[in-house]
């Protein structure tokens, strides 16, 4: 089996990322993995998309935002980039961590409401990337493929 | 996503069905804030996909109701929305139950 590939594009609206997310999962189940690593595929790939519209587009429509999905024999690999002129600090790639609420005692007014995605996105997938480059910004998830 | 109300033993109960994401995330925080009962079941047996705006939204949610003295369970979760809430650590704040009935009783 060689690479096969295909490319979603959308508008830089939010009511338009569940037709990206719900399409990744069912390609990930086509390639093997668990309905479990499907739903968490399509987590990252939802979050990866919901941050380029709210962040490097400003949260503004109008800008286009594009999904490869790219299957190899060896793993899948998700690029998600857009034409937004806030394009992310790598460095809060590299801090991210999910935050998780205090062991001991729980205080519900210092639990962030967000800032969970690129943790979450790191937990899952086995290697996650980032470049900007002459007005693109791109996001790449890579999940190794179940082994049979 | 689609938001109904119920009542259970005078229990405000809000059934969620279809994707709590960055898109439907408002209208939950939005029709919590409206309530002014303080104890509040949010049934999720409908939501099939949350992201950490739909964790988010019920963060912000619990805080609202906190702030009137009352709490909020969570009841009726899908495998892997459950497995979200436990990544990320998020169903130590919340009470989880099975179903509504349950989580109504519970208070």
């Amino acid at each position: 089996m060689g690479i096969r590939s295909v490319k979603f594009t959308i508008d830089s609206n939010l009511e338009n990322i569940p037709l990206i997310g719900m399409s990744v999962n069912k390609l990930c189940s086509s390639a093997s993995f668990s309905n479990v690593d499907s739903f968490n595929i399509e987590l990252c790939v939802v979050e990866a998309i919901t941050n380029s519209i709210k962040h490097a587009c400003c949260g503004e429509s109008g800008h286009e935002i594009t999904v490869a999905f790219t299957l190899t024999q060896e793993d899948v690999m998700l690029d998600i980039c857009d034409d937004g002129a806030c394009p992310m600090n790598p460095e809060r790639l590299d801090k991210a961590v999910i935050k998780h609420p205090g062991d001991d005692v729980i205080d519900i007014e210092g639990i962030a409401e967000g800032g969970r995605g690129l943790g979450i996105m790191k937990e899952i997938m086995d290697s996650v990337t980032y470049r900007s480059k002459e007005g693109e910004n791109c996001l790449t998830l890579i999940k190794k493929l179940p082994v049979k | 996503m689609e938001i109904r109300e119920e009542r259970i033993n005078d229990v405000e109960v809000l059934k969620l069905e279809g994707r709590l994401d960055a898109s439907s995330a408002k209208d939950i925080k939005e029709k919590v804030a409206s309530l002014t009962k303080e104890n509040l079941v949010i049934d999720m047996e409908g939501i099939d996909f949350i992201d950490s705006s739909g964790l988010g939204s019920l963060v912000s949610s619990l805080r609202s109701v906190n702030k009137l003295g009352g709490d909020i369970k969570i009841s009726a979760l899908q495998d892997q929305v459950r497995a979200i809430f436990e990544l990320t650590r998020l169903h130590r704040i919340f009470g989880i139950y099975d179903d509504s009935d349950a989580a109504a009783m519970s208070f």
